[in-house]
């Protein structure tokens, strides 16, 4: 049961704005464990909770590798999350940021509900599946086109699907959609995949899916929904009849609105040092949209545990000063 | 002005207006975009109760006409006016996003 719209501040559009100490922009692990830390450093502050609250982890079916919850689905594990800040306090507005810009020592912040004046910023926006960029792809979004397994694998249950990617997420997902399909291919660029070996094993001990190596997707082809795609693989072009294609390849990270605030990489992710601190001294970046390693919710909360410690100290020392 | 859920039929003879439009939220339970578009969906029909008319069709009660809608994810939010599909959405959009993609269908099947 996902519940992740309680405890609200205002109503999204009737919230007043005005000065805050801290604003967390974004809604998904590393938000909500920076609205933990920051509510219980007593820390004014509001969660601006962006395109999706629960972020990717609420899309994710299964997550196993979160230590102490040996199994949980990942929408269950992102209420959880938030329940636990609203526990302690922490302020949510339904809102995304649109822009972000700095005045003197502040940075100021409007959302799609209220204008912010605020000491310091996480930017905790997290990531959005990349699209592959073929033909198909957008006509046939929501027509057999999918980045969501948790969300659509039920259409189809006895049916064939393809999953496009070599990661993780895309090994996840497909064993998720195994549960479900009658045949299910995965279609990777490499001649191994990226996962971890548990799952990698998995699917490869999995009698109903099969995987296309070195192979790309060129088409998504079908009339009203989804009929067949053309891959690129080792031995020539191939047309394989399936229903559904699952794409997993990448993430977007959520950076637009911080482009002018702060410095980005190239790939759009947010440039880091010490783990949160950012090019400016009161803006810190927390989970999926930095350039950080590894990209799992355990990852995600612990930058943002050190996100909110690291405003919580220049906040100190603001404190500090006055005396 | 709240979102109305509806099933069957109703999704033909509700959406026929022809002084309003018509968002239709095709989603499911098991579905965590869905859960999270719902309090969107609230808001936007408050915001937007003047011109457009919000409903909510849970796939799994409604198989066939979602079979018919050509619904294979959710959420999918299908934009009627006279009864034939004006727009077509898939997955969660935020409040601001959706308000403004409303208001431009709107604007241009009502007149501003």
């Amino acid at each position: 049961m996902i519940e992740l719209r309680t405890g609200l501040v205002g109503s999204g559009a009737g919230s007043a704005g005005g000065e805050t100490d801290l604003l967390i922009a974004g809604g998904g692990p590393a938000a909500l464990a920076a609205a933990l830390y920051a509510s219980r450093y007593g820390i004014s502050h509001v969660v601006a909770e962006s395109w999706q609250p629960g972020g990717q982890a609420a899309l994710t079916a299964r997550i196993e590798n979160y230590p102490g919850i040996e199994s949980i689905t990942g929408g269950d594990l992102a209420a959880a999350l938030r329940r636990h800040a609203a526990a302690w306090g922490a302020s949510f507005e339904a809102s995304s940021v649109v822009s972000a810009k700095p005045s003197g020592n502040r940075i100021e912040v409007v959302t799609d509900a209220a204008s912010w004046s605020a000491r310091t910023l996480i930017v905790a926006t997290g990531a959005a599946p990349s699209r592959l960029g073929v033909p198909g792809e957008e006509e046939f979004y929501g027509r057999g086109v999918s980045y969501c397994a948790t969300c659509d694998a039920p259409f189809f249950r006895g049916k064939t699907v393809m999953v496009v990617g070599g990661g993780d997420s895309a090994v996840k997902e497909a064993l998720h959609l195994a549960g479900f399909a009658d045949r299910l291919y995965v279609v990777h660029r490499r001649d191994r995949l990226r996962a971890e070996p548990l799952l990698v094993e998995k699917l490869l001990g999995c009698d109903r899916c099969s995987v296309y190596w070195s192979s790309t997707l060129l088409e998504i082809r079908g009339s009203d929904g989804v009929e067949s795609v053309l891959l690129r693989t080792p031995g020539g072009e191939a047309e394989v009849p399936v229903d559904g294609v699952f794409m997993y390849v990448g993430r977007t990270p959520a950076t637009a609105p911080f482009r002018d605030l702060i410095d980005l990489n190239p790939d759009g992710t947010v440039r880091t040092h010490d783990v949160v601190h950012t090019s400016r001294e009161n803006v810190f970046a927390a989970g999926d949209v930095t350039d950080n390693e590894l990209r799992q919710v355990v990852t995600a909360v612990s930058d943002g545990a050190r996100a909110a410690a690291a405003a919580f100290e220049l906040l100190q020392r603001d404190e500090g000063g006055k005396g | 002005m709240a979102v109305k859920k509806i099933a069957g039929r109703e999704i033909e003879t509700l959406t026929a207006a022809s002084d309003r439009i018509s968002l239709v939220d095709f989603s499911a339970t098991w579905c965590g975009p869905c859960k999270m578009l719902e309090p969107v969906l609230e808001k936007a029909s408050e915001e937007l109760a003047a011109r457009v008319s919000f409903f909510a069709v849970d796939v799994d009660a409604s198989p066939a006409e979602s079979s018919k809608f050509g619904i294979r994810g959710v959420p999918t939010m299908i934009v009627f006016h006279q009864g034939r599909e004006v727009d077509r959405m898939v997955g969660f959009r935020d409040k601001g996003a959706l308000v403004k993609h409303l208001t431009s269908i709107a604007d241009e099947k009502l007149g501003v």
